[in-house]
């Protein structure tokens, strides 16, 4: 037993054990909060993408190209650091707050582009439809396409969504007490690697296990109803 | 604006050398991850009974974590078992981080292309009397490799962004050398990053475009429009 203990102390890990619940806290919160945030706006981005006038359309795909092309690590610095020199109020934010905010628009993009593709799922004919029976914009959005692409948004949702919790981790560096940040602190005190590291690569597969279940669960749901067979 | 200009001059030889960095570690990173990868989906696609479930657990768990947490375990972790040929440098557990992290990515979509090459290729190939790896060669991957492109690449760009976490660990990489200018320029904060976020925007655009072209070329997509 005592090279096991050698190896992986959870004594150690028993004492920190608080300290692993806070920052998990702030790990599921800040996804949370994010989530929300970047799908509302990820809705509205893609709205503007698929719109016929150049003022709304260019900006929005050029905004989602920004996204895209560059790492959500730089991101991150440009809203940390650059957000203040911009408008000085942010200054007195916290780190929480403003990683939220650039997650937010970190995903914002990417949803933009599941939605994107789930409206472009809804075939062509169910718009005329809907115009033919002299339904506004707003009503065949509500009535007619945005039911249908829930359904074809909702899997990849749920795969963004597992990638956006991973994301999390980047905001330690920015010195969010977030999971990986406990982690870091104990072997920061302790100097044990094995117990900080692998604990915490420990506790994000633990959060991806659940996020695959879930995904099999909404995949089995989905299956259900016999409007989704095409 | 001649303050923004003297700025650019002073740090161009950093953003340069660091994108030099940037781009050889990205590229060894997305060798190497590609043949390992290819490797662990091929065999991975034959069904093999242990060997699947291994790999696939493999997968599960560099998918599951987040690379920093990988990274972490590299250059923490293995050096403290106390194998002498685990101590590596910062340059080595940076490059075989990102090289097994894109391993478990394009093992998944070389997997994922072979199974899309309809079971009657198999079954014609051997009842030509054909043996699995000739007919792997020869029948299924020809076929099976071209659907990869488009994936393939879209994994790409995305480990040329994670380079920018390997700044954590020392790399001098573009987001390293950027953080370094910022000690020079610290009033200067937004324009540099502003300039790296640009460079990095520069080498991955072109690659994100062939993915879409890609896409476009193997299926298609359809454009709608909701006015």
């Amino acid at each position: 037993m005592n090279w096991a203990l050698d190896f992986y102390n959870y004594r150690i890990v028993e004492q920190y054990l608080d300290r692993f619940a806070e920052g998990l806290e702030n790990t599921l919160m800040a996804a949370a909060v994010s989530l929300v945030a970047a799908v509302i706006l990820g809705t509205m981005v893609a709205l503007c993408r698929m719109s016929t006038r150049a003022i709304l359309w260019r900006p929005a795909a050029g905004y989602v190209a920004f996204i895209l092309a560059t790492p959500l690590l730089v991101q991150i610095y440009l809203i940390y650091y650059g957000l203040p020199s911009l408008i000085p109020a942010t200054g007195r934010w916290s780190e929480l707050t403003l990683g939220i905010i650039a997650l937010s628009l970190h995903n914002a993009a990417y949803m933009s582009e599941i939605v994107r593709g789930g409206i472009a799922s809804v075939p062509r004919g169910q718009i005329e439809g809907g115009k033919a029976v002299g339904m506004s914009y707003l009503q065949r959005l509500r009535y007619i396409v945005l039911p249908q692409a829930f359904a074809n948004t909702l899997p990849p949702l749920l795969g963004q969504t597992a990638v956006l919790i991973k994301d999390t981790s980047l905001l330690s560096i920015i010195a969010v007490f977030d999971f990986l940040s406990a982690g870091l602190l104990l072997n920061s005190e302790r100097v044990r690697p094995n117990e900080s590291f692998l604990t915490i690569a420990l506790g994000y597969l633990a959060i991806y296990i659940v996020m695959l279940g879930l995904s099999w669960a909404v995949r089995r749901w989905l299956a259900g109803p016999a409007w989704n067979a095409v | 604006m001649q303050h923004y200009f003297d700025v650019i001059a002073a740090i161009l030889p950093f953003l340069w050398a660091g994108f030099v960095q940037t781009f050889w570690v990205s590229l060894v990173a997305i060798a190497a991850g590609s043949v390992l990868g290819f490797l662990i989906g091929v065999a991975r696609s034959q069904r093999i009974p242990l060997l699947h479930q291994l790999f696939g657990l493999y997968i599960h768990i560099l998918r599951g974590t987040p690379f920093l947490v990988q990274l972490y375990v590299f250059y923490f972790v293995l050096p403290n078992t106390g194998i002498e040929a685990l101590q590596w440098s910062s340059e080595t557990a940076a490059f075989v981080s990102l090289s097994v992290y894109t391993s478990s990515y394009v093992a998944e979509i070389v997997m994922a292309a072979i199974d899309t090459v309809p079971a009657g290729q198999w079954e014609a190939a051997t009842a030509l009397g054909l043996k699995r790896l000739p007919i792997l060669g020869l029948v299924v991957l020809p076929q099976a490799l071209k659907l990869t492109v488009p994936p393939m690449s879209g994994v790409y760009v995305n480990i040329i962004k994670n380079t920018a976490i390997l700044s954590v660990i020392g790399i001098s990489e573009l987001t390293r050398q950027g953080e370094i200018s910022i000690m020079r320029f610290p009033s200067d904060v937004l324009f540099i990053y502003g300039v790296i976020a640009l460079v990095y925007f520069v080498y991955c655009y072109p690659v994100l475009r062939f993915t879409r072209w890609a896409e476009r070329k193997v299926g298609g997509t359809r454009v709608v429009n909701l006015d």
